[in-house]
């Protein structure tokens, strides 16, 4: 075998000085845009501001040359797909997508990918392989609010379910794990079960319109932004409020503690957080960085217990959602669904 | 046939038909439950439907007015105008005047904008109205940030109170309903609106103002829209962005299942109230029964569709 002295120190200076080259150094002419189905209601304008305050920060230190975020008007998968296309024109390195739909994307995805050009979704992820999908483990996050249950009432409970948006696949991941959680503990009956499309005032109407009907309920099960109507659904008709799992609004928490303060009320929160956006950038500008990841990551759920709800709701604005600031350093302990 | 009477009332009257359908579901659901909860369920929908029925009111008014007239802003100007009533009234019950105002004047200013865009413009109202809700939307997004503030005490004790059972809220939806049922077949106004409903071109010959007639209509859709988002937030304990949502299509649907024409020309008021009772019931009634989301759409669709045709068939038989 003939040696190449030259090359063989050029590799191996490669090498060792790798561990030491700033992460700023190869992508700060990389521009990232998010494409965004929906702007409407708390958790998305939430996540928007995490993505904000995010980007504005690497651009300023010059970890990235841009990152605009883009927000599509009507929710439709065929605009966003229209929106994609724009972004691959525009020549974007990567694109940073929380989709409207799981598969209608895929064609737009697609040809992102072929351009070379990275996709990173999140939240509303896509199937395309060639994208990377970054969502939170919405079946625990279902069981985990049945385990609560379980220890708050070893005797059992009636138990009423408010899911989200019918057909969405959120709904059907939280929703698998509460069932999950009933064939567990066979003491926790669920009794009743409605839509409340992740609307404070849908959930409010459909608890009202199904209450009267019910036995007497012990807890309520949520998927988030609900749990705030529900409890005014059980106010106005006169009934004991049961433990609701809340999605950790700042409004739910809120009224958490004044019934806390009042009554000692104790309950529980989980909720993935809006700050996944800043995740999401991180991951795609790793990978613009050229580090290897696996398509499918884990993000946490973030949980407030009876201990944890005053320092969770200090420093939380009106409007706002228990969320966690995610550094360049957390995307390393990112989890895959297989490891988990 | 003995039925003979009872159909040939039933079919002079197209509103009847929605109330006999509501009735028939609060029967079935009460069936179900064993009587458990019939009151409540009853105090339940009145609260619910009064909602409906202040848009409905504004959207039969527009629809009335002819074919292509539609207001599609309502579920925008509801987000909107929560959000201002709550910010105005900041919770002190001395500021409640203020909220009232500031949302009444926030809808006049958005039907006068919304009318500006169909005449000035010359855009179709279906796009004008739709584009004016992205404007809206924006603005409550950026207006509303700091959303969720609590109702003043006494705004919210009128919104969620009752007597007897009785919402307050329902009572005086069931007052604005009779003034404005008056209002449609009494008024010069309500008069002309049918008129120019019908045939927009005889009515002007007949020396209507139509654009005029038109502009009050649009106006008068975005101060109930307005109306309805201030109440809502009083009622469930402040304003979000999302909860004018499924205003947009029931607004349309409790127009037409109540039984005024879509093609304009023909209205009527008081099948707003039935057909609000019944969506609120006929979705109450499928949760009662524990059905799964997608049979609950289905069966929500086709329970539709056999109101409606019912409804249309009236005017055949009348035809025929």
């Amino acid at each position: 075998m003939k040696i190449r002295p030259l090359r063989c120190l050029f590799l191996s200076s490669a090498l060792l000085l790798s561990p030491f080259m700033q992460v700023q150094a190869d992508t700060a002419d990389k521009t990232i845009a998010l494409s965004n189905n929906y702007a409407g209601n708390s958790w998305r304008q939430n996540m928007l501001g995490s993505w904000k305050q995010t980007t504005d920060d690497a651009v300023k230190k010059g970890v990235i040359a841009s990152a605009d975020a883009f927000t599509t008007g009507e929710n439709q998968a065929t605009e966003q797909a229209a929106q994609i296309q724009n972004l691959i024109l525009q020549g974007y390195s990567a694109i940073v997508i929380n989709a409207a739909s799981p598969t209608a994307l895929n064609g737009a995805v697609k040809q992102a990918c072929d351009a070379g050009i990275i996709v990173v979704s999140f939240d509303g992820i896509v199937t395309e392989p060639c994208a990377y999908r970054i969502s939170m483990d919405f079946k625990q996050s279902g069981l985990d609010q049945m385990d609560y249950l379980a220890k708050r009432f070893p005797n059992g409970a009636n138990i009423l379910e408010i899911r989200g948006l019918a057909g969405v696949s959120v709904d059907e991941q939280i929703h698998s794990g509460i069932v999950a959680g009933a064939q567990k503990y066979p003491n926790l009956k669920i009794v009743g079960s409605v839509n409340g499309n992740w609307s404070q005032t849908a959930a409010q109407k459909a608890v009202a319109g199904i209450l009267p009907s019910l036995p007497n309920i012990d807890a309520l099960v949520t998927q988030g932004d609900d749990g705030y109507g529900a409890a005014q659904a059980f106010m106005s008709a006169g009934r004991p409020t049961p433990t609701i799992i809340f999605g950790n609004r700042e409004e739910e928490l809120s009224w958490w503690k004044k019934q806390k303060d009042a009554n000692g009320y104790e309950s529980f929160s989980i909720s993935s957080a809006p700050s996944i956006s800043s995740l999401a950038f991180w991951v795609a500008q790793q990978l613009l960085d050229g580090k290897q990841m696996p398509h499918d990551l884990l993000s946490p759920a973030v949980s407030v217990t009876q201990d944890s709800l005053e320092p969770a709701l200090k420093g939380l604005e009106k409007g706002g959602i228990v969320s966690q600031v995610y550094s360049v350093d957390d995307v390393a302990t990112l989890t895959s669904p297989s490891a988990h | 046939m003995k039925r003979v009477p009872l159909l040939t009332t039933v079919m002079g009257k197209p509103w009847l038909w929605s109330f006999l359908a509501a009735l028939l579901i609060w029967i079935a659901t009460i069936a179900f439950t064993g009587g458990q909860g019939a009151g409540s369920l009853l105090s339940g929908s009145l609260s619910f439907s009064a909602f409906f029925v202040i848009v409905g009111i504004g959207q039969m008014f527009v629809i009335t007015t002819g074919p292509g007239n539609i207001d599609l802003s309502i579920p925008a100007n509801i987000a909107l105008s929560g959000a201002i009533g709550m910010k105005l009234m900041d919770g002190q019950p001395g500021l409640i005047w203020l909220g009232v105002v500031g949302v009444l004047g926030a809808g006049m200013l958005i039907g006068c904008a919304n009318y500006a865009l169909i005449r000035v413009l010359r855009i179709p109202p279906i796009i004008a109205t739709l584009s004016a809700s992205f404007l809206l939307q924006s603005m409550a997004i950026a207006y509303g940030r700091s959303i969720r503030i609590q109702p003043p005490e006494m705004f919210y004790q009128f919104c969620t109170g009752n007597i007897w059972g009785v919402p307050f809220l329902a009572i005086s939806v069931v007052l604005l309903a009779v003034i404005m049922g008056y209002v449609l077949t009494r008024s010069i106004y309500g008069r002309w609106t049918i008129a120019i409903g019908q045939n927009a071109r005889a009515a002007e010959l007949a020396g209507g103002h139509v654009n005029l007639i038109r502009f009050a209509t649009y106006v008068l859709s975005a101060v109930f829209a307005s109306l309805c988002g201030l109440l809502l937030a009083g009622f469930s304990g402040g304003a979000s962005l999302s909860m004018g949502e499924e205003y947009l299509l029931a607004s349309i649907a409790v127009v037409v299942i109540g039984g005024t024409s879509v093609a304009g020309g023909f209205s009527n008021v008081p099948g707003i109230w039935g057909a609000a009772l019944f969506l609120y019931l006929l979705v109450s009634m499928l949760n009662t029964f524990g059905a799964s989301a997608g049979v609950r759409l289905i069966l929500t669709g086709l329970i539709i569709i056999a109101v409606i045709t019912a409804v249309s068939g009236r005017k055949s038989a009348r035809t025929a």
